[in-house]
């Protein structure tokens, strides 16, 4: 601001003046003559009443006045940060508002809001200046992108969806937000389309190359979200194991957590808690004996973003463990090492999650850690162990049986119950290869089963095909790969076994395709327990299905609107914490926790293109002399008002001496 | 060639809406029906009255033998009484007595117009009239007169008084202020004062009673400023006497209340006192239609107070 308006906004001190008067005039009651004096009593001292303005309401209006006079001096050159649109040739405008609701955009503009306030209010500011004929549209980029808001051109609807927005923890997908953004107005009956992002970049790609768009004009017009900010550290992780708890620290780069406490909460209080120290990688902290409930970690304040201090504690976690059965003895491997299959999964890097087993469980209890099952030709199932199989398939479990020779030679009593259903024969005249056209389960791999050529395979009843899915077959029609869906799991059944004696199936590429969709469908199916927040928790096979929000163990819960899928129904996660889901009346609890991706507060940079101030930008300068002058005028009539109702009240009695 | 004396000195006094006070005076004099008549009060006397019915307990010297010898009636003959019929008038000219206020002229103008007007009535009915100036600039009497003269002097002694001096602490100055009356009003004179009541000396209440006695009746007219019979002030200030140096600092809305209890027993006092002596107390403020204070102080007089009276003793 230039002297003249700090010389104009000075004016405003003289509302010193009516208050600076009061005082003096205050310092001795006025004298009034009165004959009749000697008849009042000396009134207590009522320094309050004396030292009080008199007439309040015209003291205001006058002081009032004075701001007003020293504003409208100033107004032509006051500055303010307001963000309009620049129209070529007058032209209507269709925007797409790309949003960033990331965890990222909690951390404060230096001595300033949270960056989603900012953007949510130049997104306002923006709306604002629409006029009739311009479309507005709202994207979220806080992944999974989103449109919050279809192209539409009421304006007020388009501020009520803005102002509805709230903050996320989500991580960012940019160039997934943007896609859509660009779908949504390439169509758009405008001549000008805009994409107008509004985010501080930060994706946790730093190095990644600029964001531009094509087939859209990509606008950036808030650069203050990328201004530097305090570093942040955040809980990406904290798992128990017994009374160990091992929780992960990350920091943003320059960052460090060391010398915060990290605090094992309970319901009724702190646990234990520990300093962190150099290495904040993986802090582990014991907990005593009686904390057996959920647990929450917290890292004491200090960085930029509080909401991701927190994370819920999880049990270790069996997302993906894979229990294999198999028979070393008859599916060795002449250059050694495991069974062909468990080498396969180590391939596919799920090496860490597979449990070798010694023989089938026959407790349900034991197979619940696990998400898949693998069953390489076993010579049937015992009572117990089919119990346990069929009641853990049910319960979301996913199995893989692979059937041969053995299994076809089960003894009586040891079948595999509802999970094959009917009589498992094996035959040693299989045809030549597989039908490639009828095996789209494998994806490109699947030619690879073109010249299959196994000694034996298994031929199933028509009661196994019954309500099952067809996935693969050879060329003489019979079934290779059967899908049969219990309950929220499923059953993967192979008619040939895995090992090189009876079939060349696990050296095909097919097999390790088959093992990945079988490991995805264990994902899936299972439903992993832990999520980055963003991603949706899925439940499939669930009919009914309620879930709610825990901020903290301390906190009351919210609901949560289910997402129904086709494949299954969604829980989706906004924020970091708890979701209590009941899945069909039983309760199961998960979390989500803060992506690694949205400690780093770079941003990555954004084609130059965007930054185009003919698009648009801050108004300066804004005359508010009008307002003021009109505010002044209605201050004017309300003195005289105030006045003329006062009048009569206030008027003092003229006191004449003859 | 001298210059000739000016007849009147210049009006100190704020005479505000009440000049010019001869005309004034007139006017409101012709505004008021009733006079101070010598048949106000009957019984034994000398000159004959007029006749009543007979009541047990009359006179039997005054039967009327005549009425009863051809009527057959008792009746009673009645006969006026030898009276003095004077009119003694004195207004209050001390200092506290030239404040306005928000009245349309001080009190000591309003004062000397019901001064005035009473000594027009007065000297209508052919009563002599006297007048005694309290304070001002010298305390100053003129005896009472029925001449034709009378009024122009008494309106002359009243527009030429400044209001000043400070009686309130003067014993004894309201006791020779009063001296003429006391010498000169016989048996049946009335004597009327126009003051505020305020700043006077504590005696001057059981002072001015006395002339009620010897068969004379006192009258008094409280005249007060609108601002001291209402105290419509409301922010606090130091509340200043003309008379006795008093100053009271005081919250004007918290004391309203007390204050005009206190005006009301200060009249309720006064008009004890002059009861008690066959008198009455009138009051009125400067902004009272002086017609009708004028007429509520003959009928006082006249024994017929409250009738068409605006203004009640005792009210504020």
């Amino acid at each position: 601001m230039t002297f003249a308006t700090w010389a104009a906004l000075a004016v405003g001190l003289l509302v010193a003046v009516p208050i600076a008067a009061h005082l003096l005039r205050r310092r001795r009651a006025g004298i009034v003559e009165l004959p009749t004096a000697r008849l009042l009593a000396t009134s207590p001292p009522n320094a309050r009443r004396r030292s009080a303005l008199e007439d309040r309401s015209l003291f205001s209006i006058r002081a009032l006045a004075i701001l007003g006079l020293a504003l409208l001096g100033a107004s032509p050159f006051v500055s303010c940060s307001h963000l309009t649109l620049a129209r070529k040739g007058g032209g209507s405008v269709a925007l797409v508002f790309v949003i960033d609701d990331s965890l990222s955009m909690r951390a404060p503009i230096k001595d300033g809001p949270p960056r989603f306030d900012r953007a949510k209010q130049a997104a306002l500011e923006l709306a604002g200046a629409a006029r009739d004929g311009d479309s507005i549209a709202i994207v979220l980029a806080g992944s999974e992108p989103r449109v919050a808001l279809a192209s539409t051109t009421d304006t007020d609807t388009a501020k009520a969806a803005l102002a509805a927005l709230e903050a996320g923890d989500r991580g960012t997908d940019l160039p997934g937000a943007l896609a859509i953004a660009r779908d949504l107005v390439k169509n758009a009956p405008q001549r000008d389309r805009r994409v107008v992002l509004l985010s501080d970049l930060a994706d946790g790609h730093s190095d990644a190359p600029p964001l531009s768009l094509d087939g859209a004009m990509l606008w950036y017009p808030a650069p203050e979200l990328t201004a530097a900010s305090d570093g942040d550290c955040a809980i990406v992780l904290a798992q128990r194991t017994g009374q160990r708890v091992t929780v992960r620290i990350v920091c943003s780069p320059g960052a460090t957590a060391q010398g915060r406490t990290l605090d094992i909460e309970t319901e009724k209080g702190s646990a234990a808690k520990t300093v962190v120290g150099e290495d904040s990688e993986a802090v582990v902290i014991d907990v005593p004996e009686g904390a057996d409930g959920d647990l929450d970690a917290r890292l004491s304040e200090g960085d930029a973003i509080s909401s991701d201090d927190y994370a819920p504690v999880t049990e270790e976690s069996h997302d993906l463990s894979i229990a294999v059965v198999s028979d070393t003895s008859l599916t060795h491997v002449e250059t050694g090492g495991p069974p062909p299959v468990e080498q396969a999964l180590a391939a596919l890097d799920l090496g860490r999650w597979v449990h070798a087993l010694p023989s089938v469980p026959d407790h349900e209890e034991e197979l619940s850690k696990h998400a898949g099952l693998i069953l390489d030709d076993p010579p049937g199932l015992t009572p117990e162990e089919r119990r346990a199989v069929a009641s853990w398939v049910e319960g979301g479990g996913t199995l893989l049986l692979a059937l041969g020779k053995r299994a076809a030679e089960a003894p009586l009593g040891a079948g595999f119950g509802s999970l094959v259903p009917g009589v498992v024969r094996f035959r040693t005249e299989p045809p030549s290869g597989a039908d490639v056209t009828k095996c789209g389960f494998f994806g490109q791999s699947a030619e690879s089963l073109a010249e299959l050529a196994p000694k034996g395979r298994v031929t199933l009843d028509h009661d196994a095909m019954d309500g099952a899915e067809l996935l693969c077959s050879f060329s003489d029609g019979e079934p290779l790969l059967v899908r049969r869906v219990i309950g929220r799991g499923a059953v993967l059944i192979v008619t040939l076994p895995f090992d090189l004696e009876t079939s060349d199936l696990v050296l095909r590429p097919a097999f390790l395709s088959l093992l990945d969709r079988f490991a995805e469908g264990a994902r899936m199916r299972g439903g992993p327990r832990v999520v980055e927040v963003g991603q949706p928790l899925v439940v499939p096979g669930a009919t009914k299905l309620d879930a709610k929000f825990l901020s903290a163990l301390d906190k009351d819960p919210e609901d949560v609107t289910i997402e129904r899928h086709p494949d299954a129904l969604r829980v989706p996660t906004q924020r970091i914490g708890r979701y209590v889901l009941s899945i069909d009346g039983a309760s199961d609890v998960r979390a989500a926790l803060a992506p690694p991706t949205e400690i780093d507060l770079r941003p990555r940079g954004i084609a130059p293109t965007a930054l185009d101030t003919s698009l648009g930008g801050k108004a300066d300068q804004l005359d508010a002399a009008p307002y003021v002058a009109l505010g002044l005028l209605g201050l004017l009539v309300a003195e005289l008002a105030l006045r003329l109702w006062l009048g009569r009240k206030d008027e003092k009695p003229a006191v004449t001496r003859g | 060639m001298a210059q000739a004396p000016r007849p009147f000195e210049p009006f100190d006094p704020d005479w505000g809406a009440f000049a010019p006070l001869r005309i004034r005076a007139k006017s409101i004099a012709e505004g008021v029906y009733a006079g101070m008549h010598r048949s106000v009060r009957r019984g034994a006397g000398v000159e004959f009255g007029g006749q009543r019915p007979y009541v047990a307990g009359d006179d039997l010297r005054f039967i009327d033998k005549r009425s009863l010898l051809r009527h057959e009636r008792l009746m009673i003959r009645e006969f006026e009484t030898e009276t003095d019929r004077a009119l003694w008038l004195v207004v209050d000219a001390t200092k506290s007595m030239s404040f306005r206020g928000r009245g349309p002229g001080s009190k000591y103008a309003y004062a000397s117009l019901l001064a005035a007007a009473t000594a027009r009535i007065a000297l209508g009915s052919g009563d002599p009239v006297g007048l005694v100036v309290i304070g001002g600039d010298g305390s100053r009497a003129l005896p009472a007169s029925a001449s034709r003269e009378a009024f122009e002097r008494i309106v002359w002694l009243l527009a030429s008084t400044k209001p000043d001096g400070d009686f309130s602490s003067r014993d004894g100055a309201i006791e020779s202020a009063l001296f003429p009356v006391h010498e000169r009003a016989r048996r049946g004179a009335t004597v009327v004062l126009f003051s505020d009541l305020v700043d006077l000396p504590p005696s001057a209440k059981q002072a001015f009673a006395s002339v009620g006695t010897r068969r004379r009746r006192a009258f008094a007219t409280m005249v007060l400023s609108p601002d001291e019979a209402t105290l419509p002030f409301r922010d606090h200030a130091r509340f200043a006497s003309l008379e006795g140096d008093i100053v009271i600092e005081a919250d004007p809305e918290q004391l309203r209340d007390g204050y005009r209890a206190r005006l009301d027993a200060l009249a309720e006092e006064w008009n004890g006192e002059l009861v008690r002596h066959g008198g009455a107390l009138v009051r009125a403020t400067t902004d009272d239609d002086p017609v009708a204070v004028v007429r509520s102080l003959t009928m006082a007089i006249a024994g017929r107070l409250g009738e068409n009276a605006p203004r009640r003793e005792g009210s504020s």
